[in-house]
């Protein structure tokens, strides 16, 4: 007997994603351009690759709050390191790409040294770098032609770095390729290495973990370490594709990207952290959006929608209603 | 609830208390039936329980026992089948109805059914408060007085202790306390003994013997054998989800292993025949030839403060180290392991020393270590068999790129469980695996990962019988292995020889050969006895402590 409930918790949430697109493609054909689709692919990519840093975050039973935290000083780093300092596009990556791990190993060692719990700990950190990429750039904006606190720029964005908000390779977005490849490596990283194993284990039974031979905390760190990094990649391709560095840019990528990997949960019922579920999260708060404006429904309302969905992903997720894993006998 | 207490009161009355036969039924169990999605869990069961009988709900695991004692008890309804309490038809939505109805549950895990931050006194009552007998604004002096009346001649502890810091028995006796407040007619007891040390659950059998002739009917779930013997009147057998045979007094433990292994029971016999044949030849005085020392142990202590101990354990030797719960023998071993700084002494594996800061320390070195408590230390519940096989040895499987082989892995899995006669699919979930059958995979780790020496803390608990000779096999077989159990049968079914620990030290050794469960119980008991009259000792200095541990210097085997 096919167990109806099973199925809707395995694939009710995909389907629910192919039936959308379809709605959307049948009632409006400029929503199925190959135009349109990049447009999504491009607006979900930074959202995507911040979600994954999170999804890394959580296969550790952890939380990384800090993320839009990242991406934002992520995008203040990388800016000014050009604008400010007059250097190229790779310092600025670098740069850009330290400060987010920094923070992550920052946020990791409060987590496992100082015993705070993770969303604490998280929670603090958030706001101590939405302070600090306020201070780097005196609590303005950097954009083109603007120096430090009045001073003349030292220099201008390097066409490198905006290549990666906006170049192509053979016609597709090469911010849509980042996306596809970090998510390729995530699922490899946490799937098919033993790094990735121990972290599914201590995020499971941290104790077992432990007794069992991992260097939990080490792990722990390195989680978060890498959740920093993908944020503060986000934060890099979004100033690249802007142009310029927006004061708290970041700080709504966190409420998608933690949407994106709880919605990843209730991918084929997978019920924990991964990758794929978390790229599908992401398309398809990205589909529902972007479908939702084509239909001029007013931009005030995305927030409700997009939360909405979260919920529905959480109880299909979490709720006993769906999940009817059969209990011990 | 008055009529059922009631009814229990009318048998009390009648005195018909001690032989099922002639006293009532007062829990008839019909014909009851249990589906979980494809499986059929109950395959229609039925039996009866008479007032002031104890009846043994016996079972290997995966059997139904838990099953059924659920839809007793009112936490899951049956698919088919009826339930008479005292003649009643009883319809048992929650666990509520069940208590409404005279059906009262000690669960197995006793922290499942307390508040550990409230006080012992606050945990008698809180039935009562969450029914709203107290109001909305409750009295804590009638709530009180109403626990004192619940504890008295019961619990010879403080009622304001914090549950948190009782022990497992003391626990216990709360929730027997509170369950016998509502005067049940029957009370299920789910292995209760399973947790408690010797002379805490010759207590607890005391305790049990004293509500049945009170005129409770008592459901009493236990693997152990010889407690089954001793303390029940009568025994249902579940196997595979039906009632297969109804033993009553005497009890023939044997017909009763046989029933619920079937099939395999044969093959069983022939094992512990085995044993036999082993234990013979240590009676000729020719043991087996103790081989080199693999892991030495010199000056390690349990506790600050407490003796010193030296434990040598040789190639090919299973060490068996046993005491009451609290004698000092995790402690020991979580030293041994890596899990907790060594407080003092050194220790050396195969003449090298060896000194784990960290479980991954051990591994390393070859000590493989299946801890106390399955579910919290030692499964991953969301994995496979195959992935929790794999995890302390995840290096061995790595190939191109660093990534990890699963065909690999699953041959290694495949070999496991073979060798340990794992029941299920490499690819199947451990939380869909039976006890006995997950605390192979938590032993066959260590197997695929070539331990040189096997630390087990309490292998056996809630584990079956066909399990636990499977597990007892393996260490017979390839083991040097240090095993600690509290209970005196398991440690003589697997040890070539046995420590006794008390108080952090090591008292006594015992030839497993030459020595019964009574004796070495006894023996258990008298060790406790000994050294908890030194703890009462101000200096704690005592001589006689001091005599007793230079005894066991001198009877430990020169190396």
């Amino acid at each position: 007997m096919i167990d109806i409930k099973r199925v809707i918790y395995k694939y009710g949430l995909l389907a629910l994603f192919v039936l959308m697109v379809l709605f959307f493609w049948i009632a409006s054909p400029a929503f199925g351009t190959k135009q349109n689709v990049f447009v999504i692919l491009q607006s979900v990519s930074v959202t995507a690759i911040v979600a994954l840093g999170v999804t890394v975050s959580m296969s550790v039973d952890g939380f990384d709050m800090a993320a839009g935290s990242i991406v934002s000083l992520s995008v203040m780093v990388s800016t000014a390191t050009q604008i400010y300092l007059g250097l190229g596009a790779f310092p600025a990556i670098v740069f850009g790409l330290v400060s987010g791990v920094l923070v992550g190993v920052l946020t990791g060692a409060l987590i496992v040294f100082a015993k705070i719990p993770d969303m604490l700990a998280a929670l603090g950190s958030m706001f101590a770098i939405q302070g600090l990429s306020l201070i780097i750039t005196a609590g303005k904006s950097v954009s083109k032609g603007n120096g430090y606190n009045g001073a003349p720029a030292k220099g201008d964005f390097d066409p490198a770095f905006l290549w990666i908000g906006s170049g192509t390779v053979l016609t597709v977005p090469f911010s849509v390729i980042l996306m596809i490849l970090v998510g390729v490596i995530v699922a490899v990283f946490l799937e098919r290495t033993r790094t990735g194993r121990l972290m599914r284990a201590i995020g499971s039974n941290r104790e077992a973990a432990r007794l069992a031979g991992t260097h939990v905390g080490a792990y722990r760190i390195l989680a978060y370490a890498l959740s920093g990094l993908l944020a503060a990649l986000g934060g890099i391709v979004l100033a690249a594709r802007v142009g310029r560095g927006d004061v708290n840019v970041g700080s709504s990528y966190l409420l998608e990207a933690i949407s994106a990997a709880l919605i990843g949960f209730a991918v084929f019922g997978a019920n924990r952290p991964n990758a794929f579920g978390t790229v599908v999260g992401a398309l398809f708060v990205g589909v529902l959006v972007n479908g939702l404006t084509m239909f001029n429904v007013p931009y005030y309302t995305q927030d409700f929608v997009k939360g909405t969905l979260l919920v529905i992903a959480l109880v299909v997720s979490f709720s006993k209603i769906f999940n009817t894993q059969q209990r011990d006998r | 609830m008055s009529t059922a207490t009631q009814g229990a009161q009318d048998i009390a009355a009648q005195g018909g208390a001690g032989n099922g036969s002639t006293a009532p039924a007062v829990l008839e169990i019909d014909n009851v039936t249990k589906r979980f999605g494809a499986t059929q869990a109950l395959k229609g069961v039925s039996f009866r329980v008479h007032a002031g009988e104890i009846l043994a709900l016996v079972g290997a695991n995966g059997a139904g026992k838990s099953t059924l004692m659920s839809i007793v008890s009112g936490s899951l309804t049956p698919t088919s089948g009826s339930l008479k309490v005292n003649g009643k038809e009883a319809v048992l939505g929650s666990v509520k109805d069940a208590a409404a109805s005279g059906i009262e549950t000690i669960t197995q895990n006793v922290d499942d059914a307390l508040i550990p931050d409230a006080t012992v006194w606050e945990n008698l009552v809180f039935p009562q408060i969450a029914d709203n007998r107290f109001g909305a604004f409750p009295s804590v002096k009638a709530m009180r007085a109403e626990a004192e009346r619940i504890a008295e001649g019961r619990l010879d502890f403080d009622l304001n202790e914090t549950v948190r810091y009782l022990s497992t028995s003391d626990k216990q006796q709360v929730l027997i306390a509170r369950a016998l407040a509502t005067k049940p007619v029957v009370l299920i007891l789910d292995e209760p003994t399973a947790a408690l040390g010797v002379q805490e659950s010759e207590r607890l059998h005391a305790d049990v013997r004293r509500l049945a002739e009170q005129g409770t009917a008592i459901i009493f779930i236990s693997h152990h054998m010889g407690e089954v013997a001793e303390l029940c009147d009568s025994a249902v057998v579940l196997r595979d989800g039906a009632e297969v045979a109804t033993f009553t007094k005497p009890l023939d433990t044997t017909a009763i292993v046989r029933a619920m292994l079937g099939d395999l029971a044969d093959g069983l016999q022939n094992d512990f025949d085995a044993v036999e044949g082993r234990e013979q030849t240590g009676k000729d005085g020719n043991p087996r030839k103790a081989g080199r020392v693999v892991l030495s142990l010199k000056g390690v202590r349990s506790f600050h403060g407490t003796r010193a101990n030296d434990i040598d354990i040789h190639e090919g030797e299973v060490v068996g180290l046993t005491g009451l719960i609290g004698a000092g023998k995790t402690e020991l071993i979580s030293q041994i392991v890596g899990d907790r700084p060594l407080i003092s002494g050194t220790m050396t594996l195969d003449g090298k020393p060896y000194d784990p800061h960290h479980p991954s320390d051990a591994i390393r070195a070859g000590v493989g270590y299946v801890p106390e408590d399955r579910s919290v230390q030692g499964e991953i519940p969301d994995w496979s068999i195959r992935e929790n096989l794999s995890l302390p040895d995840l290096k061995r499987y790595r190939h191109k790129y660093g990534l990890l082989s699963f065909s690999r892995e699953e041959s290694a899995a495949q070999h496991v469980i073979e060798t340990l006669g794992i029941i299920g699919k490499s690819t199947d979930s451990i939380r869909s695996l039976s006890g006995g059958n997950r605390q192979k995979v938590i032993v066959g780790r260590w197997v695929s990962a070539q331990s040189k020496v096997l630390i087990f803390d309490e292998p056996f608990r809630g584990v079956d019988i066909g399990a636990r000779e499977d597990i007892a096999r393996l260490l017979r077989k390839t083991g040097t292995a240090l095993v600690a159990s509290s209970d005196p049968e398991e440690i003589l079914q697997v040890a070539d020889r046995i420590l006794v620990m008390s108080n952090g030290v090591i008292t006594g050794q015992v030839d497993p050969a030459t020595t019964t469960a009574d004796e070495l119980s006894q023996l258990i008991a008298d060790e406790a006895g000994i050294t908890g009259r030194n703890e009462s000792d101000e200096d704690g200095n005592d001589v006689r402590n001091v005599q007793d541990a230079q005894d066991t210097r001198d009877k430990e085997p020169v190396a």
